[in-house]
């Protein structure tokens, strides 16, 4: 029976190593992972595969931000160079010499209305410079004086009116460059914010930045909509980088440095203004620093590694 | 049972026609039986996938996920449910408990998907079941060569999904075609913010006037005269141009179309996954996928002789070029077995005809082999056991021991034909020699198939691996014992008819040169053991001590992977990558494999294409490493070898995790989606934060324990988002709805689908999202303005936050409840001590939130299981063999003896693996327990003819001597037709071959021992056993 029992041991031993071993295998897999684990390492990575993966490198220096808000509009005339004609007398209109789009000057003729009280035809004529822009008269109507026949407005002046919504307002400030555009169309011309709302409008709770536009040409009509990229800040700092450099580290803003022996480190940093491309350092990297500017994704991937290892897909 | 010898006789015709029969229906069923390369050790599994397009992670788990979970509990034979929710997609799995009928359990699952949907909102996606298929289901994957370079991705796709996808699903056995790479083709209209806010209009009326302009209708018939006209209405858009003229609105008579506010293209869909091929680009790409039960082999063919029909018929310069085909691993594996399987018939013929001295006599045992590999068929397709390595390879095991039975009923009626006088009548010898053996032959056989009971009881992958194995071999043992008490009588009595020259001979000369020569060399030795017992019992403690010496100094391993032969290199990068990065990296990566000299090619997938098969996220790749045929190679080398160099020269990827797999291999990891380590701690709870706090705390408190390695928590953060957070304050002050709000992040940022436009049937969406310009960064989508009731338009800044913040990668969760997974290895010290330990340390130091709770597991839970079942199983089998031998000899001592057996053939089995440098392993196991089987049947028949001899009146002595002269041959035919069929396997090196080498070489060790116990030993020692002579045992 002692035999048996032997046997029996035996028998076990056989199948529990046989179960047990793919936990050895496993165990030398991740000793190997575990290796890599050390975060304060620097990570040193040869020229060749630095140029195979498109690593770059650049120097941390001062550099201009400018930075913009972008806004929408319309192009209205401007109020003060609008005049609107009213006939003084109710009458019958007799002639119509003008018609809407005509170019006018002060103190020509309009039309020529017949009085109701006098009987008797006089001139209704333009006060300004200017393009009709609204008629209400037709031959043989009869007018009242409290319609406004004409509107004339000299457009060689034009409005470019801005809404700026609340979270915008106090960026926006008057002497501001702004490009002011039309969507799909090829016209662009920069101006300065000479105006910005004093209140918001309560209906659309926004407020108002104007930029006056020079229309010799006559490009800007009135009613068009119409973009601006306004210039807020374009400043100098010290410390710059470009926007690409940025990765987050475990739950820190690093930038990549080279260190003195070719190796990259994490550093963190603090970031102050940006734009699209670029952005500010306050702390953490000095100028001259040499800072991985492309592809630093790989390097933080580089850290991590050991944590993405063993998970299965999904 | 001498009955069923005399009814044998007695109807030798009809006999013979039943052999006829079985073996008819054998190679019927073998027709039938479905070929695999290996076994199919997918657990049964129902996927249920969901595409949520752009849910992230926590969405997809409370809106999807959860549902399905919770509608599919209490399904009969429901052993686990586990899901993960990941961007974008939602994976539940069912398992059922093994064995559970697929499609059964497919039925189930659909029901309770009705449900399901209904509680998942709309427009969150529809749960469907992945293919009907397993683990071994992919069999072909294909790639679309464009060499004009002329087609578009796009419209490569498009003939991937629209042509060769439908094709390739009409081949019978064929499930589904998943298509991945390029782009799916779409309509996209890319809208204008700020054309909207000139025209005061919103995006999600854009949507809806698409949805309205797109119809055919019918509207039933007219009669005109005789005649009936269907009326139908066409107003399908059809191209671009239809869309661009869609007018969204009319100010005063003056129509707003849609090219005002819009830009409409063809693009591609969103898409999750890439394939890359060469290092050189992107490439399209499909896999085939094989209906559940169907035969590899025919369905691969299928599919190549369909892709060559396709060939023909694709646009001219584009042509389908399959990359991976399981035909060859099939055929390899099959190939490997089937040469093993041949060879080592030939070997047992030859044993046969030297010490038979006669063709007649081989050809009679020769017979069973066939007999019981057809017999085995039969049983395999009644249990549904396909043809693989596995049940293969247990037939090539088993070829040495189907011939046992019928070697000693011949080798007896060979004997007594000799010993008998002429007069005496032929059949009566056969049956008084036939009735001689019958019985141990009887028990013999069934105590080998007893053995093998244990392997029934393997559980999990083990278990499917080698329960085939232990079947096939049980089952042709079985046939081999039908054959030899039915119908090797009959065949004896017509082939081994004695000739004239034969019946002239002396009794001398009937001896055969070999039998003579070896009785010469046997008998002083066995003499000389009889009469000193005390030398037996030395040399067999001296072997057992070497046995016990040796023991410990063998090294252990897994089961040895099976090698497939085709090399994947598994990439594995930072979960938070973007799918350009990925593709940028995977391409770096390809063309590093390009420049090794035995890499033809490297087709990639990253990520997932159609879901179906895969769900890996994009930041995991696969690619498939072509190589170049062996000649052009710098050496011969094994796959493992080949691995090491590509290892070598391929270096390291900076941020990338790279190891090597196999595609079934990688499949099956996948579904069975267990945690390889020793030690698994699972953590179940509700937050996540909570959850990962608490992990990081437990994991610290089990470094603490001695023996600890590799203690990790599972990553489950890392995905960064977006993360819009709308303020309701701000909200209320404008009257706009949290849900305004979402729909236009929804759709702007993410895109909405606006119906469909049909090209012949093909159908591809409408796409409607901002231009890239005002969706592509934070910034511009806080400029996305929202309309308010009162018409004002808010920009989205102002109404939420908007922030960036590190998300979960995925959601795993198990039983309806989130888990994380604490992992550890455990060095040095007893499992069971450590976890002891670890459970007390973190009941007393780490305080869990009330709903949290710790659960242990790993491979060490699997483990103690197996051990507790075969704690039971082992000694109820011994019990058994025991009842058998006791029921045969009615005799505890002679049973006892035979037992003795098995530590002798152990330790030629230890001896066997230490010397070839082999481990310990599964398949090691395996070949102990064969052997067992194979150890006792030698004793017994040995121990069986001296109770005989002692009946016969001999003294204990004199009966061991003759005993053993005369079984010498038998005992040795046997033993060396066992060890001479598995030579071929011991030195096969085709695919599967690692599998079956080590269960070889166990079996041959241990039969070299044994043998020698059998002969020398057991002869000595019978005197201790034997029975007190006068009432018969037999």
């Amino acid at each position: 029976m002692n035999l048996i029992g032997k046997f029996l041991i035996g028998a076990i031993f056989f199948f529990s190593v046989g179960c047990s071993d793919d936990q050895n295998n496993d165990a030398v897999e991740t000793e190997e992972h575990h290796e890599t684990e050390e975060h304060s390492e620097a990570i040193k990575i040869s020229d060749e595969v630095m140029k195979e993966f498109g690593i770059e490198v650049k120097e941390a220096g001062p550099g201009v931000i400018k930075s913009h808000i972008d806004l929408t509009g319309e192009i209205i005339a401007e109020p003060s160079r609008i005049s609107h004609i009213i006939p003084r007398f109710n009458g019958i209109v007799k002639e119509v010499y003008k018609t809407v789009g005509d170019k006018v000057s002060k103190g020509e003729t309009l039309a020529i209305i017949e009085s109701n009280e006098s009987l008797a035809p006089y001139e209704v004529q333009s006060l300004i410079d200017g393009t009709i822009i609204e008629m209400h008269m037709t031959q043989g109507e009869l007018i009242g004086n409290e319609a406004h026949a004409f509107t004339i407005a000299d457009l060689n002046k034009v409005w470019a009116n801005f809404n700026i919504y609340q979270k915008d307002l106090g960026k926006i400030k008057v002497g501001q460059r702004a490009s002011v555009s039309v969507g799909s169309m090829d016209i662009e011309e920069t101006g300065t914010i000479s105006y910005v709302s004093p209140i918001v409008d309560e209906k659309t709770r926004t407020a108002t930045a104007r930029v006056i536009l020079n229309n010799q040409t006559g490009k800007w009509l009135p009613g068009m909509f119409i973009t601006a990229n306004v210039y807020v800040s374009e400043k100098k700092y010290p410390v710059v980088v470009e926007k690409t450099a940025l990765q987050t580290l475990e739950e820190q803003v690093v930038v990549f440095v080279k260190d003195e022996d070719g190796g990259f480190r994490p550093q963190a940093v603090k970031t102050g203004n940006e734009n699209n491309d670029n952005i500010e350092i306050l702390s953490g990297l000095n100028a001259g620093d040499q800072y991985v500017s492309k592809n630093s994704f790989i390097l933080k991937a580089e850290i991590l590694k050991e944590s993405f290892g063993g998970d299965h897909g999904h | 049972m001498n009955r069923i010898i005399d009814f044998a006789i007695k109807n030798r015709l009809l006999i013979l026609v039943l052999g006829i029969i079985i073996m008819a229906a054998g190679y019927l069923s073998y027709k039938q039986l479905p070929i695999d390369a290996f076994p199919d050790v997918s657990p049964s599994l129902v996927q249920v996938f969901t595409v949520t397009e752009g849910l992230a992670p926590e969405e997809v788990e409370k809106y999807v996920t959860y549902p399905i979970e919770v509608t599919m509990n209490g399904l009969p034979n429901l052993e686990t449910i586990r899901s993960v929710s990941n961007f974008g997609l939602s994976v539940v799995n069912i398992y059922f408990e093994d064995g559970t009928d697929i499609y059964f359990a497919r039925q189930l699952v659909n029901e309770r998907l009705t449900e399901a949907r209904e509680q998942i909102p709309e427009g969150f996606g529809d749960p469907q079941m992945g293919p009907i298929s397993t683990g071994m289901g992919l069999v072909l994957f294909y790639y679309l060569d464009d060499t004009t370079g002329k087609y578009s991705l796009e419209e490569l796709r498009t003939i991937q999904d629209w042509l060769i996808k439908y094709q390739l699903q009409t081949v019978p056995g064929v499930t589904e075609v998943l298509g991945i790479g390029g782009y799916e083709k779409q309509f996209q209209v890319a809208v204008d913010p700020n054309a909207l806010l000139r025209y005061d209009v919103t995006i999600n009326e854009i949507v809806e006037k698409i949805k309205a302009n797109n119809l055919n209708v019918g509207a039933q018939f007219i009669e005109k005269d005789a005649e009936e006209f269907v009326v139908r209405s066409v107003g399908l858009t059809q191209k671009i141009e239809d869309i661009e003229n869609i007018i969204i609105k009319a100010e005063d008579g003056i129509p707003i179309y849609l090219s005002q506010l819009a830009e409409v293209e063809i693009g591609g869909a969103i898409r999750r996954g890439v394939q890359t091929r060469n290092g050189i680009g992107e490439v399209i790409s499909g896999m085939v996928v094989k209906l559940y039960g169907t035969n590899s082999s025919t369905v691969i063919g299928a599919v190549e002789k369909k892709l060559a029909e396709l060939n023909k018929i694709l646009p001219e310069g584009i042509r389908i070029v399959p990359y991976y085909e399981q035909k060859s691993l099939v055929e390899s594996a099959v190939t490997t077995v089937t040469d093993a399987l041949w060879q080592g018939i030939i070997l047992v013929v030859i044993i046969l005809m030297v010490f038979m001295g006669s063709l007649r006599p081989s050809i009679v045992v020769a017979l069973s082999i066939p007999f019981a590999i057809l017999f085995a068929f039969i049983g395999m397709s009644y249990f549904n056991i396909s043809i693989n390595l596995m049940s293969f390879g247990g037939l090539a095991i088993a070829i040495g021991m189907m011939v046992d039975a019928t070697i000693v009923l011949v080798e007896n009626v060979d004997r007594l034909k000799r010993e008998s006088s002429k007069e005496e009548n032929f059949i009566h010898i056969i049956a008084v020699a036939s009735k001689e053996v019958i019985r141990p032959i009887t028990f013999a056989i069934v105590i080998i198939i007893a053995v093998f009971i244990p392997l029934f009881t393997l559980q999990g992958v083990e278990g499917k691996t080698f329960s085939p194995l232990a079947y096939t071999i049980a089952l042709a043992m079985l046939g081999s014992l039908i054959f030899a008490i039915l119908i090797a009588p009959v065949l004896s009595s017509y082939l081994m008819k004695r000739t004239k020259r034969e019946l002239k001979k002396s009794k001398e000369q009937k001896e055969l040169w070999i039998v003579v020569q070896l009785q010469k060399f046997y008998e002083p030795l066995v003499r000389f053991f009889v009469r000193r017992r005390i030398t037996a019992i030395v040399l067999a403690s001296v072997i057992l001590l070497f046995g016990i010496i040796i023991f410990p100094q063998l090294g252990s391993e897994f089961t040895p992977t099976l090698q497939e032969g085709t090399i994947v290199m598994r990439m594995s990068m930072a979960p938070s990558i973007s799918l350009t990065e990925s593709t940028r990296l995977t391409l770096i990566a390809e063309r590093r494999l390009m420049k090794i000299q035995e890499v033809a090619g490297a087709v990639t997938r990253i990520g997932r294409g159609e879901v179906g098969a895969h769900t890996d996220p994009i930041n995991s790749a696969e690619m498939y490493i072509l190589l170049k045929p062996k000649d052009q190679w710098r050496q011969d080398m094994s796959q493992t070898e080949l691995e090491e160099i590509i290892r070598e020269e391929f270096g390291e990827i900076p941020g990338a995790l790279v190891n090597f797999t196999q595609p079934i291999q990688m499949t099956v990891d996948e579904l069975l989606e267990g945690v390889r380590a020793e030690l698994a701690i699972k953590l179940f709870g509700g937050d996540l934060e909570v959850l990962k706090n608490e992990a990081e705390k437990i994991a610290s408190v089990i470094r603490t324990v001695k023996g600890a390695e590799d203690v990790q928590v599972d990553q489950v953060t890392g995905a960064p988002q977006l993360k819009i957070m709308v303020d309701r304050h701000n909200i209320a002050r404008y009257g706009i709805n949290v849900e305004d709000v979402q729909q236009v992040i929804r759709t702007a940022v993410g895109g909405e689908t606006s119906g469909q436009i049909f090209e012949e049937i093909r159908r591809f969406d409408i796409l409607v999202r901002f231009t890239p310009e005002a969706r592509l960064t934070a910034s511009a989508i806080g400029e996305i303005l929202i309309k308010a009731p009162d018409g004002t338009n808010v920009p989205l800044s102002q109404l939420a936050e908007i922030e960036e913040v590190i998300g979960p990668r995925q959601i795993t969760r198990e039983n309806n409840q989130r888990f994380i997974t604490i992992q550890a290895n455990v060095v040095g010290r007893d499992i069971g001590s450590f976890v002891e330990e670890g459970q007390q340390l973190i009941e007393s130091s780490v305080k869990l939130p009330p709903g949290y709770l710790v659960t242990w597991g790993g491979q060490f839970r699997l483990q103690q299981e197996a051990n507790a079942r075969f704690a039971v199983v082992i000694p109820i089998t011994l019990l058994l063999i025991f009842l058998l031998l006791f029921f045969n000899f009615r005799s505890v001592k002679n049973s006892l003896l035979i037992l003795l057996n098995i530590p002798l053939a152990l330790v030629g089995g230890v001896a066997a693996l230490w010397i070839s440098g082999q481990n310990l392993s599964v398949p090691s196991s395996v070949g102990f327990i064969a052997l067992f089987g194979i150890a006792l049947e030698n004793g017994m028949i040995l121990v069986t003819y001296f109770n005989q001899l002692m009946k016969e009146g001999l003294k204990v002595d004199e009966a061991s001597v003759k005993g053993a002269l005369l079984r010498v041959r038998p005992v040795l035919m046997t033993a060396l037709t066992t060890a001479l069929g598995l030579i071929p396997l011991l030195f096969a090196a085709g695919t599967g071959s690692e599998v079956q080498r080590p269960l070889a070489t166990v079996v041959i060790g241990g039969l070299f021992t044994s043998t020698i116990l059998t002969l020398l030993v057991l002869p000595a020692l019978y005197k201790w056993f034997s029975i007190k002579y006068e009432s018969g045992a037999m």
